[in-house]
């Protein structure tokens, strides 16, 4: 229950802080952020983009596969690694699993070499990272193929105040005659 | 040889990286693979060439 309050806010804590830099109109891309933090590649799939969020869902879903399978499925305590165990929370999925694993800690699946476990672990760590890279490109227009940013009102060329060229001969006063 | 066979777990997870940093500035899938393999070639040739300068520093010096 404490865990549900606790995704439930930070999840309206990130909706209002990416509503608030959003636009009128793009309010949809600020969904799309907090999908992408619960799935990987849901994000994209809102925005349309649904081959692109499939792909990540696949090689992140692959990826953090295969490091669980090497920790034997369990997820990255904090004593195995404070930092792998902050890195694997970047995506609401691998936290969900986490924490439905429990607090059981991490060992390496029999018959690999011992050697193994710490790349297994950031396996998993790099899984989280990698998709907060995927939500960041959703922000970014050029990435999406979005279209360039109109020129504001009011800054038309005609409308901008004519720059006098530099070494163009001034306007000489008139000799007497 | 048991005891490195981690080292080839480095291709694949830096190879994930790379893709995913490319695809998330990228639509081009063909672009996309071709920087991240080169990239991967970059790094792999760091890694060869630093492991071995730290293996002739440490054989010879």
């Amino acid at each position: 229950m404490r865990l549900l309050k606790l995704i439930v806010a930070v999840g309206g804590f990130l909706f209002v802080l990416v509503s608030l830099f959003q636009k009128k109109g793009e309010r949809m891309k600020g969904v799309a952020f907090l999908a992408g933090w619960l799935v990987p590649g849901a994000g994209h799939v809102l925005l349309g983009k649904w081959k692109k969020g499939l792909f990540f869902f696949t090689i992140l879903g692959a990826t953090y596969l295969f490091g669980m399978w090497i920790s034997g499925f369990r997820p990255v305590s904090f004593d195995d690694n404070p930092f792998y165990f902050v890195g694997q929370y970047g995506s609401g999925l691998t936290l969900l699993i986490a924490k439905l694993r429990g607090a059981q800690k991490a060992i390496i699946r029999p018959g690999l070499d011992p050697s193994w476990f710490d790349p297994g672990l950031l396996y998993v760590c790099v899984v989280g990272l990698l998709n907060l890279v995927v939500m960041l490109s959703l922000v970014d227009a050029k990435a999406l193929g979005g279209e360039e940013p109109a020129t504001p009102a009011g800054l038309e060329a005609s409308a901008l105040p004519a720059v006098p060229t530099v070494g163009a001969p001034a306007s000489a006063p008139e000799k007497p005659a | 040889m048991n005891g490195v066979s981690y080292l080839l777990l480095f291709f694949p997870i830096v190879l994930v990286i790379l893709v995913v940093l490319e695809a998330a500035r990228s639509d081009d899938p063909k672009a996309i693979l071709k920087r991240a393999l080169a990239n991967l070639g970059v790094l792999t040739a760091v890694l060869v060439l630093g492991g071995a300068f730290v293996y002739v520093i440490n054989r010879w010096f």
